[in-house]
């Protein structure tokens, strides 16, 4: 497209060479002359007419001389006056060259060929008289060409194709896409059917496991699946189905969904029967394979079955550099190593996240009672976020015994980290903490301020009353007038009436009306 | 015989409970959803409802609101994967179930209590 | 000469066109690109997630559920029971009855026993006038706020939610819609995952509800609809969601979150303004605006996607209705783009500015009128017998078969991922669709996206002229009182 576009334009310069030049330099013979006026269909005050010599009309001439109207005159007949250049091929080509004039009028009056190409001149400088050349520019174009052919459209459509490289190029892409749009809904279409079987066939092993699997664990004691040998424990199912990869993982599936659920000495046979399928073998090449998600599904299946022996398999991925396999292998750790070392959590650099925090609570949760947890390590941990986690596990495994440990550090950490210090102060029922509460309900940290003010509701002491009464007097936004008369309220009722009363600002009064509604106070 | 309705999603979960109340002699009724719960308590006319709380299509407290409508002495014991989220126990409680137990659970200990519920 | 000029122009169209298209193929090939691979990690990341936790534990944020309702007295009460019901720890309910006519208000009223309350709060974001604040004495419905409210449009009515929200994030939903019950767990984890870039947002996929069976607010089995209309909504979807704005997830592009299912960060949201209630895209606006914001800011952020199935809701299978709605859609991303058209080509904006910005110009905004304009030059064409038409024919043949290998694309994705098209025959149905779609429906949305523009210029709603001044940064919307009323 560029290319025919700048070939546009050297045409374009070209033509503009063509206007400089003379008509004679362009047209130098009459013959050339005529040529290039058959081109034109109307030129402006130019006309023809045709001088036949001799005695008789041509026989072609006879047949359309009743509309063509020929007048006779003395030298034969004469054609009428015509303007359209064209009409000079059809009517010249049939007569014989030596037996025609052509003769041509200038604003009606006749002309020598020396008078045509002085009009044209002029003409051609006024810009009414283009070549026909240049509008003939279209010839090069290959539909033309394609037109004169028109009567061989297979050939004309093949020569189209392979003599331009961009129509070439579409319909390459064309074709390709095409292909790619078919080879895609196949695809879909036996992606569906070979899913739809694998689910089936995931159904029928499940029934396959339920029985056996539920006959197994109330039948059999502990002792008795622990003497178990492999041979046994495969005959379980019908024959040589454990062989099957697929039916492995549904079974691994199906025990750890299980062992979730249940309590007591079933989950010691699941994860002894875990054993005893060989199903340890899966977790292992999980753990060693390539893939994140693989080996993130090893880390669950180690963390589910208590799966020991695997331990040094998981530490190498406590650093991984998988946001999903860092935290799943942290978590295993946590859960199943005998001495439980919260170092691995301290020395962490990258920001905890809530979603890693939740899972590392809901295991050091579960872990708290039986063995013992060096939670204050966290406080002293480089990274804040981690320290954070570490308020928030004082708060909610309510180590009380730890509040003198955090006391040390209220003034050393950042104000973000005292919002959670001063939350955990307050669901402890930290009492002792109530100077600390105090200096941060002046703080300019707007979070800060706002739990500190809702702390001293519950913690406070005569001094908050006052810092309270002192803030609202600064007539602070609505919502933080609001968390003060609550908590003024909560500390001394007598004073909160006795303020508003003093100052019946609609405001305070809203507030009141707000704190004393029934079906708001449980909010 | 009695009959035991059980309202669990999870087939093996439900079908390790049909095993151990078998053992004891009932007779069970397995749905594995809160529509067919629905259907079955209105069809089976049970003794006693096993249901869990969170399911396909409808919670287990809806089941118990309609089982305490159309079978108001029916004891129910609910069986809970929800942990201890007290507001759940708390409405079941109000509702009138007889026992709640969270998973993970014991199966012998759940057998204890419908033998306890039932004599 | 006049005949040469007409040739060049004619030149120059072609070379426009021809790297638009072009243009148009690489981009879409990257989009398919990138989409699969965000949805790779998605599903893979999915395997390993327990929810349950997320419903129980401490450290998850509380959720403010925002549903403005105008006029639903038919269905209110079981919507706002299904909202109730969802699996989540911490999260209230705010249904904010936008001056409904009918009894929406009453029947809220008497099925939750609620009570008017002397709630005080000071709006941050102006709002129609607030008429009562009700809550119910019943602790089984405590979870529960009904604001009655002037009716003021629907970000006026959310901005009243929002004013009275307490929880750290805002679920805007429409009230309408069915939510799974495990929407909230899924849509909170982004917020949950974020370490050192802030998540300010997080928007849902949308399904298509229409001839699917619902029981009890969950889709128990899907069907494609039966009008070829609602048909081409669902492989809509399917490229939009799963494909569109997965992959502009992957780049941290995301300009739009639906309007009907999208969850925010309260205090950001707080901090720009709230919606902005003047124009149609509201959805879109915020987004932006949020985005504006942060990039000002120069605070690292993500926008995310969640693609699972969580949200359904009945499309419009009428063509007046549909019609009506993309005409709005096509003002909203006007007027949203013309609002911030300062972050446009500006790197100092990033992605925002320089990739989804420029692309929702381009592909959203004019495609119609880009469109209209080549099939009028392909006809001037073959009108005059050029060469080009069947080369343009060509390239016509290659865009509809883009199309073609976009939607299968699109469609496949939902079948790996999710596969809620059980049924052979709705495959099929489908696949056909995506056959017919250029021919019998394209056009027409074209033409819905046109008049968007006509009306745009001709100027519906009196804000048309502050819309084309547009904002100066991200909280100039806060000195704006959304309530002056300058028609």
């Amino acid at each position: 497209m560029l290319k025919r576009s700048f070939i546009l334009f050297l045409f374009f310069c070209s033509s503009l060479d063509l206007y400089s030049q003379g008509v004679r330099d362009i047209l130098p013979d009459s013959v050339s002359l005529v040529e290039e006026l058959k081109n034109h269909a109307y030129i402006p005050n130019l006309s023809y007419r045709i001088q036949v010599l001799g005695e008789e009309l041509p026989e072609s001439q006879q047949v359309i001389d009743s509309t063509f109207l020929w007048t006779r005159n003395e030298r034969g007949y004469l054609s009428p006056d015509f303007e359209n250049g064209a009409q000079l091929e059809s009517l010249v080509s049939e007569i014989p060259e030596n037996s025609v004039e052509l003769q041509f009028y200038v604003f009606g009056e006749k002309s020598s060929i020396d008078g045509v190409y002085r009009f044209l001149e002029t003409l051609v400088d006024t810009g009414d008289f283009v070549y026909a050349q240049n509008q003939k520019s279209t010839d090069r174009d290959l539909v033309l060409i394609a037109n004169r052919y028109h009567y061989q459209p297979i050939e004309a459509y093949k020569n189209l194709l392979l003599s331009d490289n961009q129509l070439f190029g579409v319909t390459l892409i064309n074709v390709f896409f095409v292909l790619a749009a078919v080879s895609m809904i196949i695809f879909m279409l036996i992606f569906k059917k070979r899913r739809n079987q694998r689910e089936e066939q995931i159904k029928d092993f499940e029934n396959e496991i339920i029985g056996p699997l539920t006959s197994l664990l109330f039948e059999k004691s502990v002792d008795q699946i622990n003497e178990m040998s492999k041979a046994e424990a495969d005959a379980i199912f019908q024959d040589g189905i454990i062989q099957r990869k697929l039916f492995k993982i549904v079974l691994i599936d199906k025990i750890i969904g299980l062992n979730k659920k249940m309590k007591g000495d079933f989950k010691d046979k699941l994860k002894l029967l875990y054993q005893k399928f060989g199903l340890i073998e899966i977790t292992r090449q999980n753990l060693e394979h390539r893939k994140w998600e693989k080996i993130a599904r090893g880390l669950v299946q180690v963390n589910e079955m208590d799966l020991k022996m695997l331990l040094p398999l998981v530490k190498e991925h406590v650093n991984s550099s998988n946001f999903h396999v860092r935290s799943l292998a942290g978590a295993t750790l946590l859960n199943i190593a005998e001495k439980v070392d919260l170092n691995f959590l301290r020395d962490q650099n990258y920001p905890l996240s809530d979603w890693q925090q939740m899972h590392y609570l809901r295991i050091i949760k579960y872990i708290a009672p039986s063995k013992s947890l060096q939670i204050s390590k966290l406080f002293g941990s480089t990274n804040q976020s981690v320290r954070e986690f570490g308020f928030k596990l004082v708060r909610m495994l309510g180590r009380v015994d730890l509040i003198q440990e955090l006391h040390e550090i209220n003034e050393k950490v950042s104000l973000e980290e005292r919002v959670e210090l001063i939350k955990t102060y307050d669901s402890l029922g930290a009492h002792m903490e109530v100077d600390f509460i105090n200096s941060c309900m002046k703080s300019n940290h707007p979070e800060l301020k706002k739990e500190a003010i809702k702390c001293a509701g519950n913690l406070g002491n005569e001094e908050s009353e006052d810092i309270i009464i002192l803030l609202i007097t600064e007539n602070p936004e609505f919502k933080i007038r609001k968390i003060l008369l609550n908590s003024l309220l909560k500390l001394n009722p007598a004073r909160f009436e006795q303020f508003v009363s003093d100052f019946p600002m609609e405001e305070n009064l809203k507030i009141k009306a707000h704190l004393f509604d029934p079906v708001l106070s449980h909010v | 015989m009695k009959k035991i309705l059980i309202i669990e999603d999870d087939l093996l979960i439900s079908s390790l409970v049909q095993f151990r109340l078998k053992k004891d002699g009932y007779e069970t009724v397995l749905v594995k959803d809160g529509n067919e719960g629905i259907e079955a308590i209105d069809a089976e006319n049970p003794d006693l409802i096993i249901t869990d709380v969170m399911m396909p299509f409808r919670s287990g407290i809806e089941i118990i609101h309609h089982a305490k409508k159309v079978l108001p002495d029916v004891p129910i014991i609910v069986l809970s994967s929800l942990g201890e989220e007290e507001e759940v126990v708390l409405e079941a409680f109000n509702l009138g179930v007889v026992d709640f137990i969270p998973k993970p659970f014991n199966p012998n200990e759940l057998a204890i209590r419908v033998k306890r519920v039932l004599r | 000469m006049y005949n040469f000029l007409f040739y060049f122009l004619i030149e120059v169209f072609g070379i426009f066109f021809m790297i638009l298209s072009f243009s148009v193929i690489i981009v879409y090939l990257l989009i398919m690109i990138l989409s699969a691979l965000e949805m790779r990690d998605f599903l893979k990341k999915n395997k390993f997630a327990d929810y349950q936790d997320i419903i129980t534990s401490p450290i998850a944020p509380g959720v403010s559920i925002l549903a403005p309702a105008f006029n639903e007295a038919s269905n209110i009460v079981q919507n706002a029971k299904s909202l109730m019901s969802l699996h989540y720890g911490r999260f209230e309910v705010i249904i904010i009855n936008d001056g409904s006519k009918d009894e929406t208000l009453q029947k809220l009223i008497d099925a939750f026993e609620l009570k008017k309350t002397d709630y005080a709060f000071e709006p941050e974001i102006e709002t129609q006038a607030i008429r009562g604040i009700y809550k119910s004495p019943n602790k089984s419905y405590r979870r529960l706020i009904v604001v009655d409210k002037e009716n003021g449009g629907k970000a006026d009515a959310l901005n009243a939610g929002i004013n009275i929200s307490q929880m750290e994030l805002l679920a805007c939903i429409d009230v309408d819609c069915i939510l799974s019950s495990d929407s909230i767990t899924r849509m909170v984890r982004p917020f949950m995952e974020e370490t050192n870039k802030k998540v300010i947002a997080v928007g849902g996929a949308i399904g298509i509800a229409n001839n699917c069976d619902v029981k009890d607010g969950t889709v128990t089995k899907y069907r494609a609809p039966e009008s070829s209309l609602g048909r081409f909504q669902v492989v809509e979807y399917c490229r939009a969601f799963l494909m569109g704005r997965m992959a502009w997830s992957r780049i941290n592009g995301l300009m739009l979150i639906s309007g009907a299912f999208g969850f925010f960060k309260r205090d950001l949201v707080m901090a720009v303004g709230g919606y902005f209630p003047k124009t149609v895209g509201e959805d879109m606006e915020l987004v932006v605006r949020m985005r504006r914001y942060m990039e000002e800011k120069k605070i690292p952020y993500k926008v995310s996607f969640i693609p699972d199935p969580l949200c359904w809701t009945e499309v419009p299978e009428d063509e007046d209705i549909l019609s009506r709605q993309r005409n709005r859609w096509m003002r909203g991303t006007i007027e949203t783009l013309q609002l911030h058209r300062k972050i446009g080509f500006n790197t100092r904006f990033g992605i925002l500015g320089t990739i989804s910005y420029p692309f929702w110009s381009i592909f959203e905004k004019f495609a119609p009128i880009l469109e209209l304009v080549g099939l009028l030059y392909t006809l001037v064409l073959v009108l005059i017998g050029d060469f080009s038409a069947l080369y343009f024919m060509a390239l016509l043949l290659m865009v509809f078969l883009l199309s073609m290998l976009v939607s299968s694309f699109s469609v496949l994705y939902e079948q790996i991922a999710f596969n809620n098209y059980k049924d052979k025959k709705d495959l099929k149905r489908l696949i056909w669709l995506i056959l017919l779609e250029p021919f019998i429906i394209h056009p027409k949305v074209v033409l819905w996206g046109l008049r968007g523009h006509i009306d745009f210029i001709i100027g519906k709603g009196g804000w048309g002229k502050m819309i084309r001044t547009g904002f100066k940064t991200a909280e100039d919307r806060k000195n704006i009182n959304s309530q002056s009323n300058t028609v």
